[in-house]
């Protein structure tokens, strides 16, 4: 080989190497872009690929009373899974979690022999268990811990507060309607998985904590719900009835203190039958028996008010001018409507008698004879401004409506029944709405238990606000209907429900259910107390009492027992100011 | 013999250097195999060092034929080299025969003797560096003919052309023809001729692009215009063409400046098709992140660094021209390997030397070592 050609091809074999090192380096240069520059990108990119998702449930808002009690609060469960691959010693894990979960050892062998990504052996465990698994530290073993819904007072306003469902959300009562409050945002466990999606355990995982929901204050007082509760329950037993519902407002801003219906429901077993049903045989059957047990009579019935409903007739009147308390009537025992000829209670008549007389006896020809001076426009007109045509907005879910002729078909005889209080329905808490309406100086409220909503820190979030329609009766009616409710009480068909050493008014009412004369009868009674300036309100509704069925004679004492024992409760907390 | 080495022991050379950067990287690349492996061993039911045992059983053998050779006078090849050439050519069409023929990830590209799988492309590149290097020398001055420089070039064709049309491997042929012209690109005196044919075929493939790229807005699109399209965007074409490329990106760029440690790749996790094979690199990448990625290119760096050395001293133009063939060889496939995963060029099928599984590659390639320590044994201390 010439030395020429020696020359040449050196240098050409280190130009080979540079034009090499070259691509080399311009290759580094393309993987500093990609791994510095693009970096974030591909991370992300890739994570999103290898990441599964996994929700933590955040902790449900508690619903807590006007006196700090917890009516809905969460108790901490566990769910133990196993994971296969990473379980050492079978034997022990069967053993141990047989033993602590109380279930049979094939069960859980089963289980724990099943190749799968994870394996649930058990969820809703007491967390005090799941602690004590824990404590075991078996390999593969896995204690999660989860949120459930619990229910402290069991039976306690139980179609009030409502309950969750499976995946923590409200089915029915306080529970759906604050929802948005109370569910709080899910977290998410993110886990790195393989391309067929299996966990990477090695890889551990990120939280994404979740948020815990809101605490809704409510105005519920657990005292009295708790009385108003032993009442109903005493005169549902020693009555016989089907149902006893008692509601307790404050009548100046509508916030409900008690509504009781029982029979009540356990709250933390809201699918249990009570005792003694029969096992309903299919699936609808018992669906239907589960929303019979959930309803809440005091919303979701309607029902003819009788005779309560006349404080409503009477506003009209003397708000209309159709009647003073002077006017005078004369009862015979009937009135001739048209060709009909309408009863009073009292075969014999009451008399001669005012009008405030005439609501002391609560009686139909007087009421008659004011609906038929009002006349139909009229008290329809009143009917509607009252607010009756409309629901009240409560903050419970399925309000029911009015069920009401429609205007042009009230005739005489229909106006006359309307009178009464008979031939339409209304709801529990329509009635006392509008009685609360009408004695509180003529400002009709919204009823309603939500208060304030305060997030996890104690922060108030929101202070819940109600509409107010105000002057739906003048002030001075308002005074004379207290007036003419008090003297009911102290004088009248109310006096059982009079409380020593308090001033209270009311009303009370017998009405026969549909179809009439079937013997099925509802009495109740509305009163508020003080009668010159009401700070509480009662309504107590017997539905179907056996024997003595007169609502001045079993539904009036109910109110007076909750006032002899609620008035003082209230005056010392001061609850109004 | 033996008394002379005795007397003057220093006056011949071996290259320790290149030899423990080979080793170097045929450790790291068992390592990096295992790494990327196990988890594919284990799902398809095999345990998890079912691939490291067989690349190292093809690296054991490949070391020993790799120091049978080395100790092998490279002269001898010389006079096989018309036997190289058309012996390379001959094994290419057996991979149609029904009998010998084995397929793997839908090419057929192998051939089976005996229990052993061989791929002809891997012989013909062995074959062409060894047949153009006797060529060259025996064309003398001949080569600064147009005539010959053109001769030089067409030898080398027929082998291409053989090999994309019948096992259909467009990179094999890219890297024969690579090396052919390295070979002649040092064995020629000439640049403008290169300069000339690297622009020219430059213009054309950038033209081509252009050409696909508008084309893609109006009509249907065959296999390889598709796969363009998938490196102009690979992000675009996913679900299909482009998505081991978007995989090997992921890795790549999840890896970071540091990586996320060895053995810690998610994406071998069954997300990367042919981790252990074509796309080893990313999961480098992935796992020991732009420090371990720039180290490994070093080590190829110097082990070419190597070869330069070698070829610049080797005792005669055939020794050169063998350490050249090889030089390009191992260069081109790097630099196209990474320029593959990177995409920077569009994806095919080139595996990273030394690192990537695959036996036969691992084998032919350390018999190309023991070729050049032949040579590098040849040079004499004093020449240096």
């Amino acid at each position: 080989m010439s030395v020429k050609n020696r020359t040449y091809i050196r240098k050409k074999i280190v130009v080979s190497f540079f034009l090499c090192a070259a691509a080399f380096f311009l290759l580094a240069g393309r993987l500093v872009y990609l791994m510095v520059g693009c970096s974030e990108h591909y991370t992300e990119a890739a994570k999103d690929l290898h990441e599964r998702e996994r929700a933590i449930k955040a902790a449900r808002g508690r619903i807590i009373d006007s006196t700090g009690a917890v009516l809905a609060d969460n108790r901490t469960v566990c769910t133990i899974s196993v994971i296969h691959n990473q379980i050492t010693d079978p034997e022990t894990v069967v053993k141990v979690l047989a033993k602590e979960l109380e279930l049979s050892e094939e069960y859980v062998a089963k289980r724990v022999e099943k190749y799968s990504a994870i394996e649930r052996i058990k969820s809703n465990v007491d967390k005090s268990i799941g602690d004590k698994i824990r404590e075991y530290d078996l390999d593969g073993v896995k204690v999660d811990e989860d949120y459930k819904r619990y229910y402290p007072y069991d039976t306690l306003a139980s179609k009030v507060l409502g309950f969750t469902g499976g995946d923590n959300q409200g089915i029915i009562g306080l529970e759906v309607i604050y929802e948005e409050y109370l569910k709080g945002k899910e977290g998410t466990i993110l886990t790195m998985t393989d391309a067929k999606g299996v966990e990477i355990a090695e890889a551990g995982e990120e939280r994404i904590e979740p948020e815990s929901g809101n605490d809704v204050y409510v105005s519920l007082d657990i005292n009295i719900q708790s009385y108003a509760t032993q009442l109903a329950m005493q005169a549902m037993e020693t009555k016989q009835a089907d149902s006893v519902s008692i509601l307790v407002m404050n009548p100046k801003n509508g916030e409900i203190l008690a509504m009781v219906n029982v029979p009540e429901f356990n709250l933390n077993a809201p699918y249990t039958l009570p005792e003694g049903t029969p096992e309903p045989a299919t699936q609808e059957e018992k669906q239907n028996a589960l929303n019979q047990m959930w309803r809440n009579g005091c919303i979701n019935d309607t029902y003819e008010p009788g005779s309560t409903f006349k404080i409503i007739t009477a506003a009209a009147g003397l708000e209309s001018g159709a009647v003073t308390v002077n006017d005078r009537f004369s009862c015979p025992g009937y009135i001739m409507v048209e060709d009909r000829r309408i009863r009073c209670h009292k075969v014999g008549g009451h008399g001669a008698e005012d009008f405030v007389q005439g609501t002391m006896n609560s009686c139909n020809p007087v009421f008659i004879t004011v609906g038929m001076r009002i006349g139909v426009d009229s008290y329809y007109d009143y009917f509607k401004k009252f607010g009756l045509l409309t629901k009240t907005g409560i903050d419970l879910p399925g309000e029911a409506g009015t069920i009401m002729h429609k205007k042009e078909n009230i005739g005489a005889v229909e106006l006359a029944t309307i009178s009464f209080g008979q031939s339409f329905q209304i709801t529990p808490i329509q009635l006392a709405t509008t009685a609360s309406s009408i004695v509180n100086g003529g400002n009709r409220v919204t009823p309603h238990f939500g208060v304030k909503v305060v997030n996890s820190e104690g922060e108030t979030v929101e202070t819940l606000q109600y509409p107010v329609q105000k002057d739906i009766v003048s002030a001075e009616t308002s005074e004379t209907m207290r007036y003419i409710l008090e003297q009911v009480v102290e004088n009248g068909s109310g006096k059982n429900g009079y409380v020593e050493g308090y001033r209270v008014g009311g009303k009370t009412a017998t009405s026969q259910t549909l179809p009439r004369g079937s013997g099925r009868y509802i009495s109740s009674f509305l009163g508020f107390a003080p009668a010159d300036d009401p700070k509480v309100l009662a309504v107590a509704i017997i539905n179907n009492p056996q024997g003595v069925y007169y609502g001045g004679q079993i539904a009036a004492p109910i109110v007076r027992q909750l006032f002899e024992n609620i008035l003082p409760y209230l005056e010392g907390m001061d609850y109004n100011t | 013999m033996a008394i002379r080495k005795k007397r003057n022991p220093s006056e011949n050379y071996f290259d320790y250097s290149l030899l423990f950067i080979v080793l170097f990287l045929l450790g790291f690349g068992l390592v990096m195999i295992y790494s990327t492996s196990s988890y594919e061993a284990n799902m398809q039911g095999h345990e998890s060092t079912f691939y490291l045992k067989r690349q190292v059983m093809a690296t054991v053998l490949g070391l020993a034929a790799m120091i049978v050779v080395a100790n092998i006078p490279y002269h001898i090849y010389e006079r096989f080299a018309a036997i190289a050439y058309l012996g390379s050519a001959a094994l290419i069409p057996m991979v149609l025969i029904p009998q010998l023929r084995y397929t793997a990830n839908g090419a057929t590209r192998w051939i089976r003797i005996g229990g052993m799988t061989l791929q002809p492309a891997e012989v013909a590149k062995l074959g062409i560096i060894i047949s153009l290097a006797s060529l060259v020398c025996k064309m003398g001055r001949a080569i600064r003919t147009t005539k010959g420089f053109f001769t030089v070039l067409a030898i080398p064709l027929p082998i291409c052309i053989m090999i994309r049309l019948i096992t259909n491997n467009m990179s094999s042929a890219i890297i024969v023809f690579g090396i052919a012209a390295l070979m002649l690109f040092v064995a020629s005196p000439e640049y403008k001729k290169f300069i000339i044919m690297g622009a020219g075929g430059m213009a054309a493939i950038a033209l081509l692009v252009f050409a696909i790229s508008q084309a893609s807005m109006t009509e249907g699109m065959g296999f390889r215009s598709e796969r363009i399209l998938a490196w102009l965007n690979p992000e675009a074409h996913s679900s299909d063409k482009g998505f081991q490329t978007v995989q090997a990106l992921y890795a790549i760029g999840s890896g970071g400046i540091l990586g996320k440690g060895l053995g810690r790749s998610v994406q071998k996790l069954g997300f990367l098709p042919e981790a252990q094979n074509d796309m080893i690199f990313s999961i480098i990448c992935e796992e020991l992140g732009l420090f371990g990625a720039i180290a490994i290119i070093l080590m190829f760096l110097l082990l070419i660094w190597r070869f330069m050395v070698i070829a610049s001293n080797a005792p005669d133009l055939f020794g050169a021209l063998l350490v050249v063939g090889v030089m390009g060889h191992i260069a081109i496939q790097v630099i196209l390997n990474i320029a593959v995963v990177t995409n920077t060029i569009p994806n095919t099928g080139i595996s990273l030397p030394f690192i990537s599984y695959g036996g036969s590659a691992v084998m032919f390639l350390l018999i190309e070592i023991g070729v050049v320590l032949s040579v590098a044994k040849g040079i004499r201390l004093k020449d240096i």
